[in-house]
């Protein structure tokens, strides 16, 4: 009992967290940039205004567009439950690794549905810039997933999670490093950040997720910003859990939960610096310049997967 | 001591491997270079390393001189080529980054399949090594063919050179001193040749392109 309390107490830090953590992001990125930036807690301010807005929607759309941000909310909470943050403990059963990776196929195909259903030229403009990126984006997680699941003889996140950490040193090596840099650059391009898009561009040409939101307003672009916050909270937090878990509690005692969440956070900060580091220090890559990146990680990835087999 | 050898042997050569594909990945000539002269130090270290844990003094001197000849003078050397010649610092590959990657990973399976019979009768601690450096070799190879300046048509081939360095490494030790002698010479002079070659192409064609060398002809 108490270990599925703990993993739902995860799933609702996950979810609380979420606006945070961009809002972490956006200030230290306003630091590198010699400017004072919003406070930390803005994007929450942000939604609570948006969510007390009417929404105005398209009279040509269908129920697509109605039901989109819902969908991309519940499948974000749904993979929420299944990610272990600081404690190997989630509603695991649920679904694996393979489960998570279509959870946010799931969010992106309804997203461009959407950003096409208005028939607006910007939206389907996005949506076919968005089916780009993840066509090449989506084999690199799936093999750096492999490698993982290669290593610990299972496809279960939180078992992976607690076998690499309960195993020590002896499964660092160069599959596990090349697997977690080779997600890095998934969490950059599944979450619209700086080399592969801006995410605080609005009406340019040259913008994929936000040219996707254009048709929503109020209430419903509230739960499309905020789903894009979890995903990229939820996308941090696998890249450690997945490949680095050390320091996660793998035992339901007091010191070793008080160290996770200590762990967890310094975790995150740290994902966070990097984050804004890169967009603070590199130019977005031109569109047709992607591929280079984003076959890059693929090969990444795969190198991991050789290097299993191979070491 | 066995283990933590063995894992720092095989991340040494998972890097080796890692710079190939860099040095397919990469778009500029400068970081060409750079990366080449990072694959040499890799190589040079996992020598090391490998002469620590096998005790073989000559292996030492061979991870010296590697280290020193191809991490450090033949960058220089090329660096200073294209100071000279003043090359533009685009690679300007015949086939595109992307598609050269898939070519590059596609070569990596075909080494691993040729060299996996080896690596099961392979006593040595590197074995497992012998098909990243085959890996390498082929890539070297790709990046000859696929480039059309001279000076990445020239890293090629140092690449490839590194590649059978390392499986000389994984499959004996590395060869007897006076072969390794040999080469280093033989790959130091080939450097300055083709840097004189490079100097000469530019002179006569007002660029690397090899593929203008088609007009030499009476």
């Amino acid at each position: 009992m108490a270990d599925l309390v703990l993993a739902l107490i995860q799933t609702a830090a996950l979810l609380a967290l979420a606006p945070l953590l961009t809002g972490i992001i956006r200030k230290l990125k306003a630091w590198m940039q010699s400017r004072r930036g919003p406070p930390i807690y803005q994007p929450y301010l942000d939604l609570a205004k948006l969510m007390r807005k009417g929404s105005v929607v398209s009279e040509d759309s269908s129920w697509v567009t109605t039901i989109t941000p819902y969908v991309c909310l519940i499948s974000m909470v749904v993979a929420a439950l299944l990610v272990p943050a600081f404690v190997t403990e989630s509603l695991g059963f649920l679904g694996d690794l393979i489960v998570l990776v279509y959870l946010f196929a799931m969010t992106r195909f309804f997203t461009a549905l959407a950003a096409l259903d208005a028939g607006s030229t910007f939206g389907g403009m996005g949506s076919s810039r968005e089916m780009l990126v993840s066509s090449l984006i989506e084999p690199a997680i799936l093999l750096s997933f492999f490698t993982v699941a290669l290593l610990t003889g299972t496809t279960s996140l939180v078992s992976v999670t607690s076998v690499i950490a309960t195993s020590g040193a002896s499964l660092i090596g160069p599959a596990l490093l090349l697997a977690f840099a080779a997600f890095l650059i998934a969490v950059l391009a599944e979450n619209a950040r700086v080399p592969v898009d801006n995410p605080s561009t609005h009406l340019e040409l040259t913008m994929i997720h936000e040219a996707m939101l254009l048709e929503y307003s109020g209430k419903d672009l509230a739960l499309m910003e905020y789903s894009s916050m979890v995903k990229l909270t939820l996308f941090v937090t696998i890249a450690w859990s997945a490949f680095l878990p050390w320091g996660v509690a793998t035992e339901i005692t007091a010191p070793a939960l008080a160290l996770g969440v200590i762990v967890f956070l310094a975790k995150l900060l740290t994902l966070a610096v990097v984050i804004a580091v890169i967009e603070s220090s590199m130019a977005k890559l031109r569109l047709f310049r992607l591929p280079n990146l984003l076959t890059g990680a693929f090969m990444l990835a795969f190198l991991a997967v050789m290097s299993y087999f191979v070491l | 001591m066995a283990e933590l050898d063995v894992n720092l042997i095989d991340g040494l050569a998972a890097l080796v491997l890692l710079t190939a594909f860099l040095i397919v990945a990469t778009g500029r000539m400068r970081t060409l270079v750079r990366v080449f002269a990072l694959q040499s130090l890799a190589l040079g270290l996992l020598a090391a390393a490998v002469a620590y844990s096998t005790g073989y003094w000559h292996i030492y001197i061979v991870a010296a001189l590697t280290i020193l000849l191809k991490a450090l003078v033949i960058p220089r050397i090329i660096d200073r080529v294209m100071d000279r010649i003043q090359v533009a610092n685009d690679v300007e590959p015949s086939v595109r980054t992307p598609s050269s990657l898939l070519i590059a990973g596609g070569l990596a399976i075909l080494a691993y399949y040729v060299a996996e019979p080896l690596i099961q009768s392979g006593e040595t601690i590197t074995a497992g090594a012998l098909a990243l450096s085959l890996a390498v070799v082929l890539i070297g190879l790709f990046v000859m063919i696929s480039r059309k300046k001279a000076i990445t048509q020239v890293i090629g081939l140092l690449v490839m050179e590194n590649g059978l360095f390392m499986a000389a490494l994984s499959l004996s030790y590395g060869m007897p001193l006076i072969v390794e002698l040999g080469v280093f010479f033989d790959i130091m002079v080939a450097v300055l040749i083709m840097g004189v070659f490079v100097f000469r192409i530019n002179r006569t064609f007002d660029t690397l392109d090899t593929s203008f060398l088609r007009r030499l002809r009476d």
